[in-house]
């Protein structure tokens, strides 16, 4: 009778863990669950905007860039109807620099210009993207955004930059994240700026009734 | 049943839905965020390295997550509850050494990165969780999966 009883409870259990574990797997997939915030400076728009956009980009990737463009122009657009934070997704086995480059242009952040840093990476990722060696790119935009380089360095090696890029990585491939650019446009999943554009038609309300004074 | 078995009872399942739900809560929202993150929180009571905090953040919130849900549904209720103390009694191990110790820990990993108490503050709490899991041990039975096996 025990044994009849111990054994019923033990499917009930094996049940309860195999559901709930799919059900987290499930979430994960889906991108339900708590949202990790990126830094202030890699953010645009306000904080309470109706349309909230994750962007997970790699500096040296042309997708990447092309889709910076989209981004700009949408901003203009939608004004304060949308909020973009951009996350840090390096291809590392194919684009060798992207790890530093990300790394400096949150440097640059931290001196108040990663947006600024992040547009000429982008610009210019030809010339440093698969360089042999560490491209001397890096340290010629500081200089030209008039950043304080020796700081710059310091900060790009501080584990503290590293923890919050192993962050964004990791985030990312618990959310199936395999290309760049892939966004999060509301929680909904878009790869490349055809499909961004594409779903945020469908906030297309929400953006213009938030983007009007 | 008596008036104040009946209160102990109610007392007991009380507690066994609280416990069960902090821990469920606990393990979801670490799930569904990056191991890493949690594996940092876990290096900061310098116990660990960081290879080894990586596997404990990879396995602690599923083992939390099943814990929570089955001292809540009351599989197995005595032996859920006595499971879900010990993970509490080596939690408070690991607040208590830190705060001894003074360690800078900005976040404990508790409830994710969502924000954290004082290292103080989350041993009390946890001095309280320990309470109803005792709560839940003595006296958890009522409406649990148990008792309804039983009547099959």
């Amino acid at each position: 009778m025990i044994e009849r009883k111990n054994a019923r409870l033990l499917a009930f259990a094996a049940f309860i863990i195999f559901v709930s574990t799919i059900g987290v797997l499930l979430a994960r997939q889906l991108n339900v669950g708590p949202v990790r915030p990126s830094p202030a400076f890699r953010t645009i728009g306000p904080e309470k905007a109706p349309v909230q956009i994750f962007e997970y980009t790699d500096f040296a990737c042309p997708a990447c860039r092309a889709a910076a463009g989209k981004i700009e122009e949408m901003h203009k657009v939608f004004g304060d109807g949308l909020r973009v934070s951009f996350k840090h997704y390096p291809l590392l086995n194919i684009h060798p620099w992207s790890l530093h480059a990300a790394a400096y242009a949150d440097c640059a952040g931290a001196q108040g210009k990663f947006r600024e840093y992040a547009a000429l990476l982008f610009e210019n990722q030809a010339k440093w993207g698969q360089a042999k060696s560490k491209p001397a790119e890096f340290k010629a935009f500081a200089e030209q955004l008039k950043l304080d380089w020796p700081a710059m360095e310091a900060c790009s090696q501080a584990p503290e930059t590293l923890k919050v890029l192993k962050l964004d990585i990791a985030e990312a491939d618990m959310k199936g994240v395999n290309a760049t650019p892939t966004f999060f446009i509301n929680g909904k999943r878009a790869v490349g700026s055809g499909q961004l554009i594409d779903q945020a038609m469908k906030f297309d309300n929400l953006l213009r009734s938030a983007g009007k004074p | 049943m008596n008036d104040k078995n009946g209160i102990k009872e109610i007392l007991g399942l009380l507690a066994r839905l609280t416990l069960g739900g902090v821990f469920i809560y606990a393990g979801l929202i670490k799930a569904l965020a990056p191991a890493e993150e949690f594996g940092y929180a876990i290096e900061s009571y310098k116990l660990f390295g960081a290879g080894l905090a990586l596997w404990i953040a990879y396995i602690a919130p599923w083992i939390e997550l099943y814990a929570g849900l089955l001292l809540a549904g009351g599989v197995f209720t005595r032996w859920s509850a006595l499971f879900t103390g010990a993970m509490l009694v080596f939690f408070e191990f690991l607040l208590g050494q830190a705060w001894l110790r003074h360690l800078p820990v900005t976040s404990c990993g508790c409830f994710g990165s969502t924000g954290s108490n004082s290292l103080g503050h989350e041993f009390i709490q946890n001095l309280g969780l320990l309470l109803l899991a005792w709560g839940a041990f003595k006296y958890g039975a009522c409406c649990s999966a148990d008792r309804a096996v039983e009547k099959l």
